[in-house]
């Protein structure tokens, strides 16, 4: 900082500015920041200008067409005394609440059995995540069509050939299993990708740690229990909280396949704000139903880190 | 340093030569007022279906060799979806001149100032003149008209005489009582067979029998539900639906899953539905072999048949660039001969001049004479909540979550917060 003393030509004394240097770093930096701003600019349009406007807008009752009127809280506090939007709320925790754990349990199952030595390992592992890569909408039609009350295969299986139900269940049009059926589609498509997660985990914890543990006379369960999944908790915490966030964003399936029926028995939170937005034509509604949301989201996706964050040395 | 510059610079020229084209200009109406271009919205499907075609092939390129300046530029979509891509569009200003609209959104629409008010032109109650007055009603919002009827439908009873040989039915019943014993004939034949079939518990599908019991919605000025939505008519046509449902004579499809009542006819496991004249082209297409017939919707006791008016609206948006061509155009999907083109394809004409015409199919008459008695829909801004209202009370009630006149007191509340 400050000038530096050089020596010039013939041996006399001259001092170099700092903004010389400073000028340098600029040259440096200024095709770095140009290369950014692109991108930048996508991200300021597309993302945080809508998130900005949207915020904006659900203080104001707007129909679209007309100038909008500022309204204060009124959008939020009608959404917390709105009857069908703690029903929606509910039924998108219940959604998780099934979803996260069976596709963890599954997927951690199906790495345990995939991370060992097996013929056609690479096929088995092809196989599980196929449903991974499949388009919700395709599957949610698929499903649409296995769940049918009449003509339906599930039912076929269920009834006729194994006669573990008394007649056909009309899966999709009971309140009390409907949610459920969506849930257990839910389960299927995600279980490939925590598959390969936990894969990644295991692969990750040292084998001279189990063989550490089987000299020391400890057997498989106790192996699992006391090396697997605490070495496993960074990779548990990361699915905790990216399926927690998934599940809760429920919207496909739902649409396709019951559209919050019956009786708003699968709304979810995101299918009845896209209804009061784009059907009730109320945007500034919808807006504030999203940030609600937004912000537990962030609460519980906090709360979950926080809870299940702790440190394993081995 | 300036090679980096200058790499940076042909990035940023690259990527603007590929940027889309910028939104073309408005059609400009140069010297007279019908040139230039009509975007012209509608639901026909995509553009593979009947509808489409008969606009694409013999509507449009008529009109254009009528108004040769006009270019008719015609997408058609899916129903599903249609009034999200209008509203979309309407807020980016990049909407169309006119649009095809179900006649539930026309009040919808109008509350938004999205459509024009047509009966400020000076060539509409000439037009007015010459379409059936239910169907010109349903574009009647606070006072003034938004559109004209382009066409028309109802439901009638289709009922399949294949199952009704098999159950030993001669003909269709004309009341709910005969309908009811004429429901254990069929569902004596077992097999999985259902007597009536109805594909949801909302407006368009309860209405019917709503009306033919004698009860309503609102009022006649659409200001209260109560003591009509939950009067003793509503009950009773609800009460009639509850018990087909209890007894097993009502197809699931009405709660969900289940085969769809086209399929569930096309495959004779249904003796009769209620549905509107495009299932006559939609049986002849996908069950070639299906029997069946047309008749009223029962009467239900004390009363007369009675349906639901349905049926398209043709509007002008408020944003049309090119008013002058967009009403050219409207005016146009109204003369006799195009009607008769789209009436061809299932489409059912509004005017009154074509009622009876041999140039249409014969199978109109039925629906002609059912839509003398037919009701329109509550004509509120918040119809799709009101929509949603009553069919998610009746299907308490089909549950039996709750009673008949319990889940219709409910729905009357809820609804009247609309009507307010």
């Amino acid at each position: 900082m400050g000038s530096q003393v050089m020596k010039a030509p013939g041996g006399t004394a001259a001092v170099a500015p700092s903004y010389a240097r400073r000028s340098r770093q600029l040259r440096r930096l200024v095709p770095i920041y140009l290369f950014l701003l692109p991108g930048m600019a996508l991200f300021l349009t597309w993302q945080l200008y809508p998130l900005a406007d949207a915020f904006v807008m659900s203080f104001f009752h707007w129909n679209l067409l007309e100038p909008s009127t500022f309204i204060g809280l009124n959008n939020y506090q009608r959404a917390l005394s709105d009857p069908l939007f703690w029903q929606s709320l509910r039924n998108v925790v219940v959604y998780t609440v099934i979803t996260v754990p069976g596709q963890m349990v599954l997927g951690l199952a199906a790495a345990l059995l995939l991370d060992q030595s097996l013929r056609f390992r690479a096929v088995f592992r092809t196989l599980y995540y196929l449903p991974v890569i499949t388009s919700w909408v395709v599957v949610s039609i698929m499903f649409t069509y296995l769940y049918n009350s009449q003509a339906g295969p599930l039912n076929y299986l269920l009834d006729d050939v194994l006669h573990i139900i008394p007649n056909y269940q009309i899966w999709l049009g009971d309140p009390n299993t409907a949610l459920p059926s969506i849930a257990t589609m839910g389960i299927w498509k995600g279980t490939g990708w925590n598959m390969v997660i936990f894969l990644a985990g295991l692969q990750s914890i040292p084998r001279e740690v189990y063989e550490a543990a089987k000299v020391d006379g400890a057997g498989a369960i106790k192996r699992f229990t006391h090396i697997t999944l605490p070495l496993l908790r960074p990779t548990t915490t990361f699915l905790v909280v990216v399926l927690v966030i998934g599940g809760l964003n429920t919207f496909i399936p739902v649409w396709i396949m019951t559209q919050g029926g019956p009786i708003h028995s699968t709304e979810t939170i995101l299918t009845y704000m896209y209804k009061k937005a784009f059907a009730d034509i109320d945007l500034g509604y919808g807006a504030a139903i999203s940030y609600l949301f937004t912000a537990l989201i962030f609460l519980i996706s906090v709360a979950e880190i926080r809870i299940l964050r702790r440190r394993y040395e081995y | 340093m300036r090679r980096l510059l200058l790499s940076f610079l042909a990035i940023v020229c690259l990527s603007l030569a590929m940027a889309p084209a910028a939104h073309v200009a408005a059609s400009k109406s140069v010297g007279s007022s019908l040139h230039g271009t009509v975007n012209y919205w509608n639901a026909y499907g995509n553009g593979n279906s009947a509808e489409a075609q008969a606009l694409t092939t013999k509507v449009i390129p008529a009109f254009e060799k009528k108004y040769p300046g006009i270019h008719v530029k015609n997408l058609s979509l899916p129903y599903d979806g249609f009034f999200t891509k209008l509203l979309t569009s309407l807020a980016g200003g990049t909407g169309p001149d006119v649009i095809r609209s179900d006649i539930v959104w026309v009040p919808q629409l109008a509350n938004i100032r999205a459509i024009v008010q047509l009966d400020k032109t000076s060539w509409f109650k000439a037009y007015a003149k010459q379409v059936f007055p239910g169907t010109l009603s349903t574009n009647f919002f606070k006072g003034h008209y938004y559109g004209l009827p382009l066409d028309t439908n109802t439901r009638v009873l289709i009922y399949n005489k294949t199952v009704f040989n098999q159950a030993g039915i001669a003909s269709a019943p004309t009341t709910t009582a005969q309908l009811v014993a004429d429901c254990a004939k069929i569902k004596a034949l077992g097999g999985g067979h259902y007597c009536y079939a109805e594909g949801g518990t909302g407006a368009w599908n309860v209405l019917p029998w709503i009306w033919s019991f004698g009860g309503s919605i609102t009022d006649g000025r659409y200001r209260t539900a109560a003591g009509h939505l939950n009067d003793k008519g509503t009950v009773a046509a609800i009460k009639f639906l509850v018990d087909l449902y209890k007894q097993g004579y009502l197809s699931p499809s009405i709660l969900g899953g289940g085969l769809s009542t086209t399929d569930c006819m096309g495959k004779n496991l249904c003796g009769m539905i209620l549905d509107g004249p495009w299932m006559v082209p939609i049986f002849k297409a996908s069950y070639p072999d299906l029997q069946s017939g047309l008749s009223l919707v029962p009467k239900g006791p004390g009363s007369g048949s009675h349906s639901v008016v349905g049926g398209e609206d043709i509007v002008e948006m408020s944003q049309s660039r090119n008013k002058p061509a967009a009403e050219a155009f409207i005016r146009f999907v109204l003369s006799p001969q195009a009607q008769i083109w789209m009436g061809n394809v299932g489409q059912m004409p509004v005017l009154k001049s074509l009622s009876g015409s041999k140039q249409l199919p014969s199978y109109f008459g039925i629906f002609q004479k059912q839509l003398k008695v037919a009701e329109p829909r509550t004509p509120s801004p918040h119809w799709s909540s009101i929509d949603d209202i009553i069919s998610t009370e009746v299907q308490r009630a089909l549950r039996g979550d709750a009673s008949p006149q319990s889940a219709m007191n409910d729905a009357a509340r809820q609804v009247n917060a609309l009507l307010h």
